[in-house]
């Protein structure tokens, strides 16, 4: 066995080092393999906003709830969302009043449901980050090229290179989530590391977060920003150029909220206008909804790394997988989800 | 949802494939790759393959270490 990463992990001697592990397989991957136990105490990790549903405002499930009960149109959705609270239901209890929700592994999924059902007005909740960005943009293509007039999407897409911006400061280093940087590439990540944003691209088995690991501290004792790939079997240098062409053909830029870190420009895309009569907002004139999560979930503070979620006064007690108050509870890949499965569990 | 699925491209047509992921057979985009074969492995997400793996963790990590230690 080679313990060569582990040993520069454990042999570290200098200043505490902050890890945030942006992607929340990262944090489920670090509590399955017991990482954080074996890690001195000079080197702490922490998790950050990398779950797509877990930072998608209340305000979104709003205006899904908002299509189908007051448009009639039947949503289509990737499973994790449909737990996530709204400001006065979820989707499951939408679907118990009438709603008409079908569960979905691929967008293609449900541009090929709303092309098989004409009658029916069919959208498909758009969300998630680099990594999900380009099947949606192929579903729209693909509704285009078929004249499926019937099909839209709901969009709360997000990208990852503002957000880095606006966390710097919060870690010394992120490992960063590897799928994303296999479409984004190494590219983005050398800029960041020319404004000062260091961090190093993470695969998902135990070799690999200790590899990067490893890299974080020799780099850090070096005293240079750094952008590494510890990943190359899967990102590219110049990551995935086709997907991003598709992105920059559908898509555009706009400003994002995020759930605990607030409006963030550019870190949001939309359809662009070559596509907007897919845009479930435009056709079916969505009134703007601000949402009102509980009041008691502080999934905010867990997303931004400033408390964990035993923190939280609800985490565990009223908060739980069966009955979450918050999203990150309710997500396979949320924080709060992976602390109450492996911590308490 | 945004969880990334290793597969092995069983067969191909028309920019989809058929993939085996872990015994598990289902199909699959693979229109965003170009370079890409029966007999491959590539990382799906959300039913697209969004890369094609090039080596196992183990090579991978031992030539990362050997670099970080050169």
């Amino acid at each position: 066995m080679d313990t060569r990463a582990l040993d520069i992990i454990r042999g570290y001697k200098g200043r505490p080092i902050r890890v945030m592990e942006v992607c929340g397989t990262h944090t489920h991957a670090i509590f399955k393999f017991g990482i954080r136990n074996i890690l001195p105490d000079n080197i702490k990790l922490i998790s950050g906003p990398g779950c797509p549903v877990c930072v998608t405002e209340t305000g979104f499930i709003d205006e899904a709830i908002y299509l189908a009960m007051e448009k009639g149109v039947t949503i289509t959705t990737f499973g994790d969302l449909v737990r996530v609270p709204g400001t006065e239901m979820n989707l499951a209890q939408a679907r118990a009043k009438g709603a008409s929700l079908k569960i979905v592994y691929t967008p293609l999924d449900a541009v090929q449901y709303a092309k098989d059902h004409p009658d029916e007005k069919v959208a498909f909740l758009s969300v998630g980050f680099e990594t999900t960005v380009p099947a949606a943009c192929l579903a729209v293509k693909k509704a285009k090229e078929w004249g499926v007039s019937n099909f839209s999407l709901l969009t709360a897409n997000k990208t990852m290179d503002e957000a880095y911006r606006v966390l710097k400061g919060s870690a010394d280093a992120f490992l960063y989530p590897g799928h994303v940087s296999a479409i984004s590439g190494m590219g983005i990540l050398r800029e960041l590391r020319d404004e000062g944003i260091s961090g190093v691209v993470c695969g998902f088995t135990a070799d690999e977060i200790l590899t990067a690991l490893a890299i974080i501290v020799r780099k850090i004792e070096k005293g240079e920003p750094f952008a590494e790939n510890a990943y190359p079997r899967v990102v590219a240098d110049d990551g995935a150029p086709i997907a991003r062409k598709l992105i920059a053909e559908t898509m555009q830029p706009c400003e994002a909220a995020w759930r605990g870190i607030g409006s963030i420009p550019g870190s949001g895309l939309e359809l662009n206008s070559e596509y907007e009569e897919f845009d479930a907002r435009k056709v079916y004139n969505v009134p703007e909804m601000h949402g009102r999560p509980n009041k008691a979930c502080r999934c905010g503070d867990v997303l931004m790394g400033r408390i964990k979620p035993h923190e939280c006064p609800v985490f565990g007690k009223v908060c739980t997988p069966e009955h979450p108050i918050g999203a990150c509870m309710v997500s396979s890949e949320g924080t709060c989800s992976a602390y109450y499965k492996y911590d308490l569990g | 949802m945004c969880v990334g699925l290793p597969a092995k491209i069983v067969s191909m047509k028309n920019g989809t494939a058929v993939v085996d992921a872990t015994g598990a057979r289902r199909e699959i985009s693979t229109e965003l790759l170009d370079n890409v074969e029966p007999g491959d492995f590539v990382m799906v997400h959300a039913g697209i393959a969004i890369a094609k793996i090039t080596a196992d963790d183990q090579e991978e990590t031992k030539n990362l270490m050997d670099a970080l230690e050169a």
